[in-house]
């Protein structure tokens, strides 16, 4: 355990480089000038050429330097940045720092992500048991319908409708903007769907291979009632796929909202990643990618973790 | 033998192990873990991210301000935060647009009326407690003439006297910096030489000047009517000198002083105004609470305000729709147009009511709020106020088409021909339908106190096509399109637009179809997303382009510079030094009631004799907000809605008639 986990650890940084180095090329393959901004204010040539020569945009290879010196804190080891993990100023927003924009966006981001995952492991895990159980039967057959309506609706068609009913209609849930519980729960909601339906199936599909194994029938045979075979023993087993599942299932969670950000006016940082791909607004792109593909790996080094927790038999 | 023993914790089979439970509770538990995994990740999230107490205003606009640095504004949404939390000079009263005392409580200007003094109240703090001194204001000021800020309304500041020269040469002498140190690397010596000249230059070419902490003069290069006007305008306001003076610091290598925008965001930024901000998240919300220390803060009616900002337009209006929203201030999606179909049926069934209240004089929604609730079909929370800016094509005036060949809309006659054939209250009645209104000419009437009201050329098919005939352009060989005197066809107009709007592509193409049927001109639209239109309109490459224009200041001139030969806005390409000295003449007028006379002759010149462009409606804003919740918006053109004069209306619905 603890030499995987050392393990592991050592390969985070090299696993990110490599996801720096990749994008870095990507952003920089797309043609235009990040500077310039075709809504409205340009910043005068002479700005624009000072800009440049600041942030190394007419130097590749320096800007890949020192911005990840910045970026990973080795600059303010050296003493040469004031801040450790300075991941820039935005770009298009020059009053804002990447840093700032991450710390406003990503909390937001998280919680959503995670009040989604929440919900979908309780709806998911309750839709798979139920169905499991009995292969076939009514409850089987209508949570399997509604899985593969919420694989397959858009989260958009979702998200509008949910609005519409629960917030204009029934005036259930506020709009924009996040205060409260309840002004994420739509969004959660309309996000987890999908991820619900993915572990429903998950859940059945192991519940029914798990209901026809040996050590069921054993149980079974010592006089467990069905419930208590499906509860104490098959769902132990059944389970272990979703856990393997939620880890870069809660990255994605956490990191792909952006379409439901946008339809909930939700302040995430995914919109803000959007539009920064679409603007060239490098030191965004590059900020949120290397937070992003951190905290991704991290996810997945937690969930082996807790595998080898569950299911001692993987080490 | 334990196991034997001890009796199953639950289920009816006595058969249960207890081994067994244990072994289910740890699988349970093992089940469970993720759970309490994320539910610990939530409790962090909100720890990290805790809910903001509800606010007594709450506005939904649809882009985030980029800065709240005064100097460095732009945008009208920003100006209008900017107002907010700053208090410049003067101000401007909501209602009708007037001068009232800001900072300075008097004021008095020289008989020329070129130096002004002004006369800072004692009771002017900032949000930390500090005096607002004149050294803020010359600091605020200075950053503005200074090319190291890069504000975008410097040009305002060269009203003053030397304004302009001390920016040119910052200008230079930064350029000749910067060449200096790609030959040697310069040090912070030298930043700090050139910064010590440059402070002693402004303090001694500038026409301001700080006689005390509470007297400023200001010595213009030419009288300025409206030169209060610009006081009020929010790139006018102080900046705390002290707080900001922190967060600058020289270039060496530039010679710029340079600054970190920290000092713009709370909890750093110090504000003079009716509030101050105390949270602001990226494109998320901004915190407005009350400014104790603002000397008029009796006045303020809510204590705090919330300005969310929601981009998607069919989610700003579900958010509004959803509640708890008292004003939705730019309302984006197209079907905004049915809504106000909605509150033109609620009007019309009141029309009496209505009628009645505003030949009283007072406000349209004074009425509308002692009307009964709409019912079903109708609605009242939406609403389209006349603006201060104006819609228009553009005539290229150029002689020659970027081709070379000779440009017919060079010709007067050419462009009065389009003008008078363009049919405008039908346009606004099936494509626009925001129930604009029909403009002739670029000044919104009824914007500025005492300019009188100018009329420009009428929609008039027959003489259009007279215009046209006289210009030389006949149909002389009957194929429905005009040819000129050898018989050669009119040239295709190519009609410019931007594709940001389906708005601008219907108006093209219903003016394509109006000129081809009444001119009988080959009309070709060429619609091109906003960054192409722009630099094919900055290159004059087009016949007719799409435009619009916002007035930045209470003056008509805001308008008419547009159109002077050397100005950086004529995308016209508009030469006419007949005009450029009528308008020189009307400027340097003295009188302020003559002068305006004056500025409404050139207007006329412009709009009844040589159209370089076609008006086509007076804009419209549109607001969602209820009446009957929300008291104190303003119908002024220049739509100068003060966060301090709004007021939600405690226990909404229907209110006595006072």
């Amino acid at each position: 355990m603890t030499r995987m986990l050392v393990s592991r650890l050592i390969q985070l940084p090299f696993i990110v480089l490599a996801v720096y180095t990749v994008t870095f090329t990507l952003a920089w393959m797309v043609p235009g000038n990040p500077l310039e901004n075709p809504e409205g204010r340009r910043p005068s040539p002479e700005i624009v050429a000072a800009m440049q020569a600041q942030y190394h945009l007419d130097d590749p290879i320096a800007f890949y330097g020192e911005y990840l010196a910045k970026a990973s804190g080795a600059a303010w080891l050296m003493g040469t940045s004031p801040h450790p993990f300075d991941l820039g100023p935005s770009l298009r927003q020059p009053d804002w720092t990447v840093n700032e924009i991450i710390e406003t966006g990503a909390p937001v981001s998280m919680r959503l992500g995670i009040t989604a995952m929440l919900i979908a492991l309780t709806i998911g895990i309750f839709a798979g048991v139920v169905g499991g159980m009995r292969p076939g039967g009514v409850a089987d057959v209508g949570t399997q319908l509604l899985s593969i309506a919420g694989i397959s609706l858009p989260s958009f068609v979702i998200g509008s409708a949910f609005l519409v009913l629960f917030s204009v209609k029934f005036k259930l849930f506020p709009i924009g903007g996040v205060s409260g519980v309840e002004s994420l729960f739509l969004p959660a909601l309309t996000l987890s769907l999908p991820f619900a339906a993915y572990i429903s199936r998950l859940v059945r599909f192991g519940m029914i291979e798990q209901m026809r194994s040996d050590h069921a029938r054993t149980a079974r045979a010592k006089g467990l009632s069905q419930r208590q075979v499906a509860l104490h023993h098959a769902l132990k087993n059944a389970f272990l796929p979703v856990l393997s599942y939620l880890g870069p299932a809660t990255a994605v969670a956490m990191t792909g909202s952006f379409v439901v950000e946008k339809v909930f006016a939700v302040p995430g940082i995914g919109q803000h990643f959007v539009e920064a791909v679409l603007a060239k607004d490098i030191t965004l792109v590059m900020g949120v990618v290397l937070v992003y593909s951190t905290l991704l790996v991290l996810f997945n080094l937690a969930v082996d973790v807790m595998y080898r927790w569950v299911d001692p038999r993987i080490a | 033998m334990q196991r034997f023993c001890r009796a199953p914790r639950r289920g009816k089979k006595p058969a249960t192990s207890a081994q067994g439970t244990r072994r289910g509770y740890a699988s349970r538990v093992k089940v469970l873990a993720p759970f309490f995994i994320l539910l610990l990740g939530l409790i962090a999230t909100t720890y990290l991210d805790p809910p903001l107490p509800p606010a007594d205003l709450v506005i939904i606009e649809r882009s985030d301000c980029f800065t709240l640095d005064p100097q460095r504004m732009s945008y009208q949404h920003e100006i209008r935060r900017g107002e907010t939390i700053y208090e410049g000079l003067v101000a401007l009263n909501p209602k009708d647009c007037s001068i009232k005392p800001g900072v300075a409580d008097r004021w008095t200007t020289s008989a020329d009326g070129s130096t002004w003094t002004f006369y800072l109240r004692p009771n002017a703090k900032w949000s930390n407690g500090d005096a607002v001194t004149t050294r803020d204001f010359l600091y605020a000021w200075r950053r503005a003439m200074l090319p190291d800020t890069a504000a975008d309304y410097s040009g305002f500041f060269f009203e003053i006297d030397g304004a302009e020269a001390f920016f040119q040469w910052r200008a230079k002498v930064l350029a000749a910096f910067a060449a200096k140190n790609s030959l040697s690397p310069t040090t912070m010596e030298d930043a700090q030489a050139l910064w010590a000249e440059t402070e002693q230059r402004f303090h001694d070419t500038v026409g301001v000047r700080a006689i005390d902490d509470a007297t400023l003069e200001i010595r213009l290069r030419r009288p300025l009517p409206y030169f209060l006007d610009l006081c009020a305008f929010a790139p006018f306001s102080p900046v705390h000198r002290a707080s900001v003076e922190q967060w600058t610091h020289l270039d060496a290598r530039t010679g710029r002083m340079e600054q970190s925008h920290g000092w713009t965001k709370p909890p750093h930024l110090i504000t003079n105004g009716p509030y101050v901000p105390t949270v602001w998240r990226y494109k998320r919300d901004m915190r407005l609470e009350k400014n104790a220390h603002y000397w008029d803060s009796e006045r303020v009616a809510a204590k705090s305000v919330e300005v969310r900002v929601i981009e998607n337009p069919n989610t700003q209006v579900l958010a509004y729709g959803a509640g708890g929203v008292d004003w939705l201030t730019d309302v984006g999606p197209e079907y905004k147009i049915e809504m106000l179909g909605q509150r033109r049926v609620y009007e019309s069934r009141h029309q009496e009511a209505l009628n009645a209240v505003r030949s009283s004089g007072r406000e349209l929604d004074d009425g509308v709020r002692t009307l009964p609730p709409p019912t079903e079909g109708e609605r009242r929370d939406i609403r389209a106020l006349h603006a201060y800016g104006t819609d228009f094509f553009s005539f290229n005036c150029r002689p020659n088409t970027p081709s070379g060949a000779p440009n017919p809309f060079a010709q007067v006659g050419v462009r009065r021909a389009f003008a008078m054939a363009a049919d405008k209250q039908a346009l606004i009645d099936r494509v626009t339908r925001l129930g604009e209104r029909v403009a002739t000419t670029l000044v919104p009437p009824g914007s500025i106190q005492g300019y009188p009201l100018v009329e420009g050329l009428p929609f008039d098919t027959k003489e259009a096509r007279a215009e046209l005939a006289r210009a030389g352009w006949v149909d002389r060989d009957n194929d429905g399109f005009v040819d000129d005197a050898s018989g050669k066809r009119f040239p295709t107009v190519d009609l410019l637009y931007s594709t940001a709007s389906p708005r601008y592509q219907n108006l093209a193409l219903a003016l394509r179809d109006m000129w081809r049927r009444e001119l009988g001109v080959p009309v070709e639209v060429r619609g091109k997303d906003a960054k192409l239109y722009k630099e094919d309109v900055k290159k004059g490459n087009f016949s007719i382009a799409r435009g619009g224009w916002y007035g930045d200041y209470g003056d008509p001139s805001t308008f008419l510079e547009l159109q002077r030969s050397t100005d950086g806005n004529n995308d016209r390409g508009y030469k006419n030094p007949e005009f450029d000295a009528m308008l020189d003449a009307a400027q340097s007028e003295p009188d302020p009631a003559r002068r305006l006379e004056r500025l409404a002759e050139c207007e006329r010149f412009l709009f009844a004799q040589e159209v370089p462009l076609l008006p086509i409606c007076s804009y419209v804003t549109v607001y969602m907000y209820d009446p009957s919740r929300l008291r104190g918006i303003r119908e002024h053109p220049r739509l100068e809605q003060h966060f301090d004069e709004l007021t939600r209306i405690n226990g909404a619905g229907p209110e006595a008639p006072q």
